[in-house]
């Protein structure tokens, strides 16, 4: 894809683990700050799309009260219940559509309103496994890491690293939630163990917030100040978690596939200057290296060991934090996205990366990371 | 005005909600569950690609056929990935503690191609680990036929 | 204007009925999934994504698709869920049209479906005022005043009916008609819930009053049911099908939400029976598909009436004709399947009404009766033009699609 469509706005909250605001008030502020960031008024959207779910919403039909806060009053408005980078996919399609122009995109949810990790179990087969009460997004999260990590040799303390990594990363993020600039892998590996081998740091955070993004035209998008262009996108689904290897990301792999054939990426650890990954756990972040074809297939512990990966290397990954940050269900692919966005137009503040000019975000739906999307991101 | 300023923190209610549900697990599923009272592990293969899935399902997800074979398959598998429980999920959505660690594993049956989620009962597990099926024929609710998994001999 | 022509190739259908205890979620929709690629042609390799939806509060699962999509051929492809609660499958059908004309993808599964026998659909339809019945416990509201009035969907039905027949003139008698006319209907069409050939207008009239001008039959059953259909380029349907619909546009509305209301009547800030969304959206879709006078072009509609009035008001919201006229158009004959409009042909989601799948079936029962596929309920007169619609939300989503036997120009 050539500049077609751009990302011309964008804007988070601070994630928090009680907001003190309604999600309603939260995505008001995200909608009106992004706008403002796009310099357009609230007429000139053609079309909103939000991405939230029933289930962590607590109320069936989620959109239907984020009609005015999303900006989306008598406008055409849709609902993507997956993660909120799904719906900048669904606006990306409206608008080469050529049946719109301009788009706005909002991920939201409110941990602090939904029951936890009760909903991730609503996800389970409802025949079998949700019934006999052994799994949940972090016990099969935690089977996910064993296998990846019996079949690839990675330890325990190349996982509390990632964490480290990202906590310390996020100490330089002022919207991240949990951070913590001395982070090490032993603190990392003396936080509260849930399921082996998932310790409480490796996991990451439910919690409030929003985020929005403003897409538009290619021809829209020239006459606004700082462009990022989509060069790309890929997404794909996997089988249940019982019914494929827990090893590998192949629904990653796949997405990747097909996004870099768009974008014209051949050799990504070369042509791409950061990730945004969204590592619902430390382990996840490994097995993306592979699947993203940063490294090769296996080599994720390796390829983490030599730094590449960290602020200071030739491909930094997770600048922001990630989600072991602030994980907003519906919200964090999204604010991948964004980040991804910030760090090419030089906007990240304290944890901008230097010449990013072409970066890579993901963003996922579902246990054990089954299904996932990515977008390959530039500047002019 | 700042973005917040003047409001004061937004009211909150609980309401108890527990619709009931109940879900209708189809005839694949069924035949698996009369299969395990009389203490028969059945699984469903696909005609066009062998692929055997335990539990079983209609469809073949890797080639679209029915997968209306169905074959006993042996109490024994393996176990493919693991974890060691220290808490569970509350009803309020929260991970509380427990007694000792409780062993989940997902073990592929001999000849099957998928695998389940079960317990594994008594101490010590590695991945490639040979266990056993524990059925309890006897259980009354369905989904407890199978009990979890022990070492095999 | 899109990149791409786009066209159904396909549809398919389950059987609907109340309850389907035979099979799982998974594998009702299954029904529906391979009918459709069988009436198409193709195989799962030949889909390049999947859209799908429900409305997950009838069924008590998340994200179904999840464990379910394996049954429907999207093993290693890509797959959105979209939900906007009652326009779910009219909002899936947008995204199975959008991702066709925005030239990412060629060949597109949409699938809609519900399984309510599974959960509790009051219960279900209750979650949407939920909220705002937090609102109302805030303000010191009695709860046991909310349950004694009840609320879900007739609830807002019967403002909306009583606001509707003030100001059209439409009567009870009218709302008789216009179920005798959908369950006939309903009777010739295989897929449909409630069938009563026969069924006269003093019949309905002698149902159970439920609740002040709705009878009981005036209302939808709550149904099993799953609608999947194939969307592709116009180049790529005409090699599939001898005779494709074009979906010459979409568009949807959605207007300022309603409280839910402390009698569920959906009243409190706007009348239910206003539906400003749906005629915004019906004028947009006219525009986009280079239609100037709906009311001489469009041959065909399928308006979402899970209630007997609603039919009415819809064909006037969709702007088939002034507001206030549909009654009179209703005694012409004109709305039947051999009148100059026919207006739920398929039976309407007054016969069937897998929640989540309707306002898909809506756009198919376009696509099939532009097609010539309708068997018995084919109408009449040769259908060139016709608008599907769908209708949920806090009364306040309004999604308007238009198909037609000619592409775009």
């Amino acid at each position: 894809m050539d500049k077609e469509v751009a990302i011309i706005g964008y804007a988070q909250t601070p994630y928090e683990a009680d907001a003190e605001a309604s999600r309603e008030m939260q995505v008001l502020e995200v909608t009106k700050a992004a706008l403002a960031a796009a310099g357009l008024k609230r007429e000139q959207l053609d079309t909103v799309i939000t991405a939230n779910n029933d289930y962590l919403d607590g109320r069936t039909i989620s959109n239907m009260r984020l009609v005015e806060p999303s900006g989306a009053w008598q406008k055409n408005e849709s609902k993507v219940e997956m993660d909120g980078a799904y719906a900048a996919l669904y606006a990306l399609m409206r608008i080469l559509s050529g049946d719109h122009g301009i788009a706005m995109v909002v991920g939201e949810s409110q941990a602090s309103v939904y029951g936890g990790y009760i909903p991730g179990t609503m996800m389970l087969d409802p025949t079998f496994d949700r019934q006999r009460g052994l799994l949940n997004e972090v016990s099969a999260s935690a089977l996910q890491a064993r296998a990846y990590m019996n079949a690839c040799g990675v330890s325990e303390e190349q996982l509390a690293g990632v964490a480290a990594k990202n906590l310390a990363n996020a100490a330089k993020n002022p919207l991240a939630l949990r951070a913590d600039g001395k982070a090490d892998v032993k603190k990392v590996l003396s936080s509260r163990l849930l399921y082996s081998p998932i310790r409480e740091l490796m996991a990451s955070p439910l919690c409030d917030g929003a985020c929005a993004v403003v897409l538009a035209s290619g021809k829209v998008a020239a006459k606004s100040g700082n462009p990022v262009w989509i060069k790309g996108v890929g997404f794909s689904h996997d089988s249940y978690l019982s019914e494929r290897s827990l090893a590998e990301m192949s629904s990653l792999k796949d997405a990747a596939r097909r996004c870099y054939a768009m974008a014209g990426i051949e050799d990504p650890a070369s042509q791409l200057d950061l990730a945004e990954v969204h590592e619902c756990f430390a382990h996840e972040e490994l097995m993306a290296y592979e699947a993203l074809g940063l490294c090769a297939a296996g080599e994720g512990g390796a390829f983490f060991d030599s730094g590449t990966t960290s602020m200071d290397g030739s491909l930094p990954v997770n600048a922001s934090g990630g989600a072991l940050a602030a994980n907003v269900a519906c919200a964090a692919g999204l604010a991948r996205i964004i980040e991804a966005a910030m760090q090419i137009r030089g906007e990240a503040g304290d944890h901008q990366v230097k010449g990013v000019r072409t970066a890579v975000a993901h963003g996922q739906t579902g246990i054990c990371a089954q299904e996932n999307i990515i977008y390959v991101l530039g500047g002019e | 005005m700042a973005p917040n300023e003047g409001q004061s923190r937004v009211p909150r209610a609980s309401i108890p909600f527990n619709p009931v549900f109940g879900w209708s697990v189809g005839n694949w599923m069924e035949q698996f569950f009369d299969g395990m009272k009389e203490g028969k592990i059945l699984a469903s293969r696909c005609p066009a690609c062998g692929r055997v899935y335990l539990p079983p399902r209609m469809i073949c997800e890797r080639c679209f056929a029915k997968a209306e074979e169905w074959v006993e398959l042996p109490e024994t598998g393996t176990v493919e990935t693991f974890t060691e429980a220290h808490v569970k999920l509350a009803p309020n959505g929260t991970f509380e503690d427990i007694d000792g660690p409780e062993i989940i594993a997902m073990v592929k049956h001999d000849g099957a191609d998928t695998c389940i989620a079960a317990r594994l009962e008594g101490g010590g597990v590695s991945v490639g680990m040979r266990v056993k099926a524990v059925l309890d024929p006897s259980a009354e609710n369905v989904l407890d036929l199978l009990a979890g998994y022990r070492a095999a001999e | 204007m899109a990149k791409s022509e786009v066209a159904v190739a396909g549809v398919g259908l389950s059987k609907h009925v109340s309850k389907r205890r035979d099979v799982n979620i998974a594998e009702l929709v299954w029904e529906a999934v391979s009918a459709c690629y069988e009436n198409a042609g193709l195989k799962p390799k030949d889909i390049d994504a999947f859209i799908t939806g429900n409305m997950p509060a009838f069924e008590g699962v998340n994200l179904p698709e999840e464990w379910g999509a394996g049954h429907w051929g999207a093993y290693g492809k890509p797959l959105l869920r979209i939900t906007t609660g009652g326009t779910t499958g009219g909002s899936v059908a947008h995204g199975g049209y959008y991702a066709v004309a925005s030239g990412l993808y060629d060949t597109v599964l949409a699938i809609a479906f519900e399984k309510q026998s599974d959960g509790n659909s009051t219960a279900g339809l209750n979650t949407v005022a939920i909220a705002d019945a937090a609102a109302q416990f805030a303000l010191g509201v009695d709860p046991a005043f909310l349950a004694a009035f009840g609320g879900g969907a007739v609830g807002v039905a019967v403002y909306q009916a009583s606001s509707y027949m003030k100001s059209s003139g439409c009567t009870t008698q009218h709302l008789d008609k216009v179920a005798a006319l959908c369950r006939n209907n309903a009777a010739l069409n295989p897929y449909s819930h409630l069938k009563q050939p026969g069924l006269t207008p003093e019949e309905v009239a002698k149902t159970v009053l439920l609740q002040h001008p709705i009878r009981f039959g005036h209302v939808c059953p709550a149904t099993d049911g799953a609608c999947a259909m194939l969307f592709t380029t116009g180049e790529k349907a005409r090699r599939l099908v001898d005779k494709p619909a074009y979906v010459l546009s979409v568009a949807s509305c959605s207007d300022e939400a309603a409280m839910v209301g402390i009698a569920g009547s959906g009243t409190t800030n706007v009348d239910p029976c206003t539906q400003e969304s749906c005629k915004i959206a019906a004028a947009r879709a006219y525009e986009l598909a280079g239609i100037k006078d709906p009311r001489k072009e469009i041959d065909l509609a399928e308006p979402y009436a899970p209630f007997a009035h609603q039919m009415l008001m819809f064909y006037e919201r969709l702007l088939l004709c002034d507001e206030g006229e549909a009654p009179a158009i209703l005694d012409s004959g004109s709305m039947n399947l051999d009148g100059e409009l026919p207006v739920c042909p398929s039976g309407g989601v007054i016969s069937t009404n897998a929640i989540g799948a309707s306002a898909m079936e809506r756009v198919a029962e376009c696509a099939q009766q532009i097609m010539g596929r309708c068997g018995e309920r084919q109408v009449k007169k040769e259908v060139h033009k016709a608008v599907a619609h769908g209708w949920g939300g806090a009364v306040n989503l309004n999604v308007v699609a238009v198909l037609s036997d000619t592409p775009r120009r």
